[in-house]
């Protein structure tokens, strides 16, 4: 075989790689080490680094390895089996609906509001609804940096010709079931195609869902062992309305992800929605739009989102100086994160809200004031960002979208599928 | 390629006109099999704002080396290809020397218990290893080998089909050769390395290129094995562009031309040796 | 080819007489098998094991060793309505893909193996795809089925035909992927048909060419015969791995198991059941269960990969 000889140079290489891994910046003597590990690729990433080398400069006595794993199940498998192991990282990320399945105390550690207060940080300045998700036992497992809430994208042409822009050049509030199907209408009748864009697979549905059934002041039930507990009078109406959307040709049908997001761009639909992470997509291809809340369709503004945390990995023994140092890695990323903002999540810091900086990021910041509407899923060691609870719910109601089941068959698959989940044992 | 193919019989007029229909009808397959390729490239030199257009078109006023430029600068595409490289030609060479060894120790050696080690190997040809995931992960967590090399080398060597295969051909090599190394007072070793393997060429370029290939190609254990970005492989790394650029098709169709092209370059200097080596392995079953 | 089976064993190496360290004792042939033996008990046979193992206990990622459930877990399997569904979508993956990639890849060797002009390029052309990594096939397979600029929905409509939803209609979901799967693999299939083609002895087809045998006789009297025991194997092979599905299918729908879970395969059951539900004992009984589906497969492939040459 003629790659003989790059073979050995090539085993070796790994073998070196393989042994330098654990291995970081040996200079610089009394330098505290902190792992920080985060799932955020892509746009998100690049602002994540960017803050992670200012926080370098400005912290010379820190030595930080951050790694950027991969989004998607196995960041969650393997954060749980390093903090399992009591060898995890000293900070993560992770979302805050999935907490559940990260028992506190077992597989987080708890923040000390003393050397919270030490680095600037209160419990006051973050959204109460969030720490309360975050507080197990009266103690708090996670720091919120932001909220994702799903939110409607607009053409700014596209809804000028409807007649939809109010004076200002924004979209005039919309209220009410019937008003937001009629822009979606007049819309339609300029586009010639639809009047929204929306994913109608993956999980998408089941944000959608969520965000309705939650303005019907829904509530679900995940009780362990038990069946879920679910309004399904509010339910239907949520599908009814969800199924209305497209039986009207007002709403794409049949489209996923990318083909939503394509006659977005293509100016087939007028509106959008989806979650606020894509802001940088439609910017690359030049369109002319503008972001907004989810509409208030049901009596109140609640949307479906999720919300990115900082949390402690359990550790076996914990070192006072790096802890302490997770502490000032944690403030300065919720300080600087109007950074952060500019990628389409609202900070979920709140003194960033009222700065300059971040009310000149538009259209980011024309819905910061969502936080407190923004609707977790409903808490379950199954539940949360890209959870098998997220995909069966998109499953299910994908399906009454698309007119192939009812609202009651739909509703009816969402629950077994909901059921088995709960027949089976937390494994965590 | 060395062909033995029938030189054209008399050349009767139903011969040519089966000879074009049959072109006809390669050329149309071929097309086929080349449209999904061609356009994929010919999106990745649009400029972002065209790809989506309705009626597409395959010509634009503006093609753009813009995606490729961005792709690189964006992703970690060079990152990837030498992970690849290191996964690629670290499992490769494994195999090489693991599975040749071992195929000489059955086809040339005798020792106790030979056939029932052999029948024990040779079993594990049925053992899919995509079934073996679970348990696998769980392994490479007890050896703290997780987002490493090694998590996704050593797995991989494990290929007794490959021993199988080296084995039949070994048996098929004359015996005077080694005798007469023998007489000469030559160890096991020196007939291993001095005489079979250098008789062994072809089988043993079949081995390294599927193997090669199909390491290359893996996608299900890198991709559990390893989340560390600095430490995907090609296949791994591209899965995660789909939702890492947001949708610019331009960049994406980029990226997957540059994930394509290391292979398809390869193949065009090994064209002549893949099938050749095949038809000399009896990998064919012939 | 013609294999030589002739195990004429070599003499053991130990020259008589003499005292060796314990190591020399070990027969050097067992010596030579050895490096292989290793990675194949820790990373093939081991793992086998561990799965049947796993399967008896509520293993979880946490690291710990759960408790011992017995039967709970199989118990638990057969009655599970999504494990039975992803075992359908798998099987039928492979009815809709072991048909046109045997056939296909048959008729493009057939094609292909005369002499004719830019012979190269056809033969690239059936066989490029297959040295694609999935996660490309992936990119551009969902590229082409996208609705409007899509291409093949463009093409569609061109001649005059509807549009269709391939990623999004639950029944076109697994047609999808077979397409997108037999346009990557079919290349394999190709180069071993090309492969068998090459190796039938050319006085077979001028002895038939004598009898007055037009191109159709020869392809039933001599090249079809003569094809037999790869066909076979190509059939087995090909079973196998559409059994073995999951790269394309995971990538193209993202890990969603494609419109109301008509795509998931089972490989894909076990993966969500073991790294996003987080239950490794219950993942490892399915594993168990579909490995011992795909052995019994396999032991026809070995069959016939085992049999000896001549004899045809």
């Amino acid at each position: 075989m003629n790659d003989r000889p790059p073979t050995r140079r090539a085993v070796l290489g790994a073998a070196l790689a393989l042994g330098a891994l654990p291995l970081n910046g040996c200079g610089g003597g009394a330098r505290t080490e902190i792992r920080y590990w985060n799932l955020f690729g892509g746009g998100d990433g690049v602002l994540m680094l960017k803050m992670q080398d200012d926080f370098r400069a400005k912290n010379p006595d820190i030595d930080l390895e951050a790694v950027t794993l991969a989004w998607g199940a196995p960041y969650y498998t393997k954060l749980a089996m390093a903090a399992a192991g009591g060898r995890g990282p000293d900070v993560a990320i992770l979302h805050l609906a999935r907490m559940p399945g990260y028992p506190a105390g077992h597989l987080l550690d708890a923040f000390d509001e003393e050397l919270m207060a030490e680095v600037g940080l209160r419990t006051s300045q973050f959204p109460p609804g969030l720490l309360e998700r975050a507080t197990v036992g009266g103690r708090l497992y996670a720091l919120p940096l932001d909220v994702h809430p799903f939110v409607m994208y607009y053409n700014t042409d596209l809804a000028g010709k409807a007649g939809l822009l109010g004076a200002d050049g924004e979209l005039a509030p919309l209220t009410g079931p019937d008003q937001v199907a009629e822009a979606f209408a007049k819309a339609k009748a300029v586009t010639g195609r639809y009047g929204l864009s929306l994913d109608n697979l993956d999980v998408q549905p089941w944000r959608l869902f969520w965000g309705l059934y939650r303005q019907l002041d829904g509530a679900m039930e995940l009780p362990p062992g038990g069946t879920v507990g679910i309004d399904d009078a509010k339910a239907i109406r949520a599908l009814e309305y969800m199924r209305r959307l497209t039986a009207e040709g007002l709403a794409t049908e049949g489209v996923d992800y990318p083909g939503a997001i394509a006659s977005f761009i293509n100016g087939e639909a007028a509106f959008h929605w989806n979650g606020g992470w894509e802001v940088a997509t439609f910017t690359a291809a030049g369109l002319p739009y503008s972001m907004t809340r989810f509409p208030n369709i049901f009596g109140n503004g609640r949307t479906a989102g999720d919300s990115h945390v900082f949390v402690l990995p359990h550790q076996r023994v914990r070192d006072p100086e790096r802890t302490r140092a997770s502490y000032r890695l944690i403030a300065h990323m919720l300080k600087t994160s109007v950074t952060w903002g500019s990628a389409g999540h609202v900070p979920a810091y709140q003194p960033i809200l009222g700065t300059p900086e971040y009310l000149a990021l538009k259209p980011q910041s024309e819905y910061r004031d969502v936080t407190p509407d923004v609707q977790l899923d409903p808490p379950a060691w199954f539940s949360g960002s890209g959870s098998d609870f997220q995909n069966q719910g998109g499953a299910a109601f994908q399906g009454v979208l698309s007119g192939e089941l009812t609202p009651e068959e739909g509703l009816a698959r969402f629950k077994a599928a909901v059921n088995k989940l709960l027949t089976t044992l937390s494994p965590v | 390629m060395t062909t033995t193919t029938a030189p054209p019989p008399a050349t009767h007029w139903a011969t040519r006109a089966w000879n074009a229909a049959g072109l006809i009808v390669t050329a149309i397959i071929a097309l086929l099999w080349l449209a999904p390729l061609l356009w994929a490239a010919n999106t990745a030199f649009k400029p972002e704002g065209e790809t989506t257009l309705i009626p597409l078109t395959w010509w634009s006023e503006n093609f753009t080396w813009e995606a490729f430029e961005k792709t690189f600068i964006q992703s970690n595409m060079l990152r990837w290809f030498l992970n690849s490289t290191v996964v690629a030609v670290g499992v490769t060479a494994l195999v090489l020397i693991t599975a040749a060894m071992a195929a000489y120790g059955f086809s040339r050696t005798r020792f106790r218990g030979k056939g029932a080690v052999f029948a024990f190997v040779v079993a594990g040809v049925m053992v899919p290893p995509q079934v073996l995931v679970v348990p696998l992960y769980d392994e490479m967590l007890a050896l703290g080998l997780v987002d490493t090399y090694w998590a996704m080398i050593l797995p991989q060597v494990a290929a007794p089909v490959m021993v199988f295969i080296l084995k039949k051909f070994f048996d098929g090599i004359p015996h005077e050769l080694e005798e007469a190394a023998r007489v000469d007072g030559a160890s096991q070793w020196r007939i291993f390395w001095q005489v079979v393997l250098p008789l062994s060429r072809p089988a043993l370029a079949a081995v390294g290129i599927f193997t090669f290939i199909f390491t290359w190609n893996n996608f299900f254990w890198p991709f559990l094995a390893v989340s560390d970005p600095d430490l995907m492989t090609i296949p791994v790394g591209l899965a995660t562009i789909q939702s890492s650029y947001g949708l610019r098709y331009a960049q994406i169709m980029a990226s997957a031309v540059l994930g394509g092209l290391p292979l398809l370059i390869a193949y065009v200097f090994f064209q002549r040796n893949i099938i050749r080596s095949i038809a000399h392995t009896g990998l064919s079953g012939t | 080819m013609a294999t030589i089976t002739a195990p004429t064993p070599a003499p053991a190496t130990t020259p008589a007489g003499r005292r060796l360290p314990p190591w020399r004792r070990v027969p050097a042939g067992l010596l030579f098998t050895l490096p292989f033996l290793v990675f194949y008990v820790a990373f093939l046979v081991w793992p086998t094991l561990s799965a049947l193992y796993l399967s008896f206990f509520n293993e979880s990622l946490t690291g710990t060793r759960g408790e011992w459930v017995g039967l709970a877990n199989w118990a638990e399997m057969f009655g599970d309505s999504a494990m039975w569904a992803s075992f359908g979508n798998t099987l039928y993956f492979t009815l809709l893909t072991t048909p046109p990639l045997v056939v296909l890849g048959l008729v493009m060797a057939l094609l292909t193996n005369r002499a004719m002009p830019l012979r190269w390029l056809w033969r690239m052309s059936f066989f490029a795809p297959f040295l694609l990594p999935a996660s490309v096939v992936a990119l551009i397979w969902i590229w082409l089925f996208q609705p409007g600029f899509g291409l093949v929905n463009d093409t569609l409509t061109r001649i005059g035909l509807a549009e269709l939803g391939w990623l999004t209609e639950p029944e076109l979901a697994m047609v999808s992927v077979a397409i997108a799967t037999v346009w990557w693999t079919v290349g394999f299939n190709y180069l071993l048909y090309l492969a068998a083609l090459q190796q039938i002895p050319q006085h077979l087809y001028d002895a038939a060419a004598i009898d007055g045998a037009g191109w159709w006789q020869r392809l039933r009297s001599v090249t079809l015969p003569m094809l037999r025991r790869t066909t076979g194997l190509v059939i087995v092979l090909q079973i196998l791995a559409s059994l073995r599905v999951f790269d394309q299918i995971y990538l193209l729908y993202q890990g969603t198991g494609g419109p109301g879970f008509a795509a998931r395969p089972i490989l894909e059951h076990v993966y969500t059941t073991a790294f996003t539900n987080f239950r490794f004992g219950y993942a490892s009984a399915i594993s168990t269960f579909f490995f011992a589906l795909i052995v019994a497969v396999s032991a026809v492939q070995l069959k016939l990969f085992a049999r000896k040459g001549p004899d045809r």
